[in-house]
């Protein structure tokens, strides 16, 4: 608590006043703040020490650092593979989502078809389908049409559930964006593909970077369409790869913690490196109504 | 008119690998079948949905999930609400704390329930603690031991989604006007009464749809408990997310998988409905 003390007399010392309200805001805040960075500090403190340093004491300091353990996990545990595979199979599916719904959003901001409202609705629905409802029949196409360890069939699941959502953010975006350019480059004979490709795509950027985040955490988290599509260990992604190394070698702690860090490592630099984009795109996801 | 070709890829990909599978889900949770593809299929009609009513596993994890529901609801938003007011009252650390609490969200949940299954496991990291500290008569199984294996999965998706929440609720309170709180403190309104005067009224229709979020993403939760304990011990910890994950893939019971998973839809859409409607009803009130 003597940090909250200090925190305090910083801030009284500057303009506000040292209420009561105050202070046990600093109180709550430190108190959260530790129960959200203990977790974590323990992972990483345990990925650093020997099996037996890791739960003598928890948040002691390894005596000496083990850096073996993430060598450990990388190689024998595949974890370097897995991890490849994640961002191969992850950034497919972003792409194929940018390019795919971002045409789609173009047809139904821009064009009045009849069946327009119709198609956004039908597009809606789908956010309300949990992807537990359709396992049986996925399992049921991935056995008839062999499509076991097929990753170009997991990218197009991945992207068929990020769909709804991707073409409902960009949708709305592109019926705020301004029509001049569009007319302009009508008049001068462009066709809709290019206006599409050079006026419509570089002003969405946007909207693209925000579902692009979403997506890119979607797939990369996911492991419940990689449970049952792929039992190949060299196309496995990373999150399923780790849940099978706790499974065969649930005592190699060290590694273990390694391997959990591993597969943080990207989303959380990600994380770091585009802290207001990360949370906007998420927060995205709020559109879920 | 060739501009509508445009939105025959997304149409595609949608409707194979999303529509078509519901219809075919619904015609799965109608027959008994072993999951081999070439194998025969009988009609029994609604007897999985029977069977499943009666079914003591589905039961519990009807149970397990209202837990984690009514949980999560009374704790996610408000200790993100009371987060946010916090790191909002232009404290140093904003970015260092908001940071600190969002970043479990970005993370694979499985990773963050293994991350948690270290700690609570009978050797783990907690236990250790426990003893450390001279506590060892609160040493427990936590994951195994039948009065905490539940509320233990539950607390992890506390902890995992509160920031979210927070976002979000940070975000709305950006655009509450500041003159609406310098007017308050004039008129000798003290913080907790601006809290519930000015702060909650503003934010109601953003923390209806926190709660909303928050029903929907619960019935959901899977990847958790598959980390921490797969449903286990003796389905004690299945939600009907793993319930149905396990009956189908690790039992071959098919039918009943599909029915069950019918109805964590049945429950996900009767759920947007009536927040849904709630909702609304609170905006016209005010």
């Amino acid at each position: 608590m003597s940090k909250s003390g200090k925190e305090n007399k910083k801030k009284s010392g500057m303009k506000k006043k040292l209420t009561l309200g105050r202070v046990m805001m600093y109180v709550l805040l430190i108190i959260a703040a530790f129960i959200f960075a203990a977790p974590m500090l323990f992972t990483v403190l345990s990925s650093l020490k020997t099996k037996v340093e890791i739960f003598q004491e928890p948040f002691g300091l390894p005596e000496v650092i083990q850096w073996g353990n993430y060598i450990e996990a990388w190689t024998e545990a595949n974890m370097g593979v897995y991890f490849v595979n994640s961002i191969i199979q992850s950034l497919a599916t972003v792409i194929l989502l940018a390019v795919v719904s971002t045409m789609a959003a173009y047809v139904l901001a821009r064009f009045d078809f009849k069946c327009n409202k119709f198609l956004m609705l039908f597009f809606t629905l789908g956010m309300m389908v949990p992807m537990h409802t359709v396992l049986v029949p996925i399992s049921y196409l991935i056995s008839a049409l062999s499509l076991k360890n097929n990753i170009p069939a997991l990218i197009l699941i991945y992207t068929a559930f990020s769909l709804p959502f991707s073409i409902i953010v960009v949708t709305s975006f592109m019926k705020g964006v301004n029509r001049s350019l569009e007319e302009a480059a009508l008049i001068d004979g462009a066709s809709y593909f290019q206006i599409y490709k050079n006026v419509m795509l570089p002003m969405t950027v946007p909207a693209i970077s925000t579902i692009s985040i979403f997506n890119f955490l979607s797939a990369w988290n996911n492991i419940l369409f990689p449970l049952l599509f792929i039992n190949d260990k060299k196309l496995k992604p990373v999150a399923l790869g780790l849940l099978n190394f706790n499974g065969e070698r649930g005592s190699d702690y060290g590694p273990l913690m390694a391997a959990i860090v591993i597969t943080v490592a990207f989303p959380l630099i990600l994380y770091l490196l585009f802290q207001e984009k990360v949370e906007g795109g998420l927060a995205a996801g709020a559109v879920k109504e | 008119m060739g501009i509508f070709l445009f939105i025959v890829p997304a149409l595609l990909i949608y409707i194979v690998f999303q529509i078509i599978p519901i219809i075919g889900s619904v015609f799965f949770s109608l027959v008994d079948w072993n999951g081999i593809a070439g194998s025969k299929i009988t009609f029994v009609g609604i007897k999985n949905y029977i069977d499943a009513f009666h079914d003591p596993d589905v039961l519990l994890s009807l149970k397990n999930m209202a837990k984690m529901v009514i949980v999560s609801v009374l704790f996610h938003t408000p200790i993100a609400l009371l987060m946010a007011v916090a790191i909002n009252a232009k404290c140093k650390c904003y970015r260092l704390f908001k940071a600190l609490f969002f970043v479990p969200t970005v993370f694979p949940l499985t990773a963050v329930g293994l991350m948690w299954y270290f700690i609570f496991m009978p050797t783990g990291a907690l236990n250790a603690l426990l003893e450390n500290i001279g506590l060892g008569s609160l040493v427990t199984s936590w994951l195994v031991n039948e009065a905490t294996a539940m509320n233990t999965i539950v607390f992890v998706n506390v902890w995992a989604g509160v920031g979210y929440y927070m976002v979000i609720l940070l975000a709305g309170l950006t655009t509450i006007p500041e003159d609406l709180y310098e007017a308050a403190s004039i008129d000798g309104a003290t913080p907790v009464q601006q809290f519930f005067q000015i702060t909650i009224p503003n934010l109601k229709p953003i923390i209806s749809m926190c709660v909303m979020m928050d029903i929907i993403g619960s019935v959901k939760v899977f990847d958790l408990v598959f980390a921490m304990t797969q449903g286990g011990p003796n389905g004690l910890t299945n939600l009907p997310t793993t319930l149905m994950y396990n009956e189908a893939f690790k039992y071959s019971h098919y039918g009943l998988g599909s029915a069950i998973g019918i109805l964590i839809m049945v429950i996900c859409t009767v759920a947007t409905f009536a927040s849904n409607f709630v909702s609304t009803k609170i905006e016209k009130d005010d």
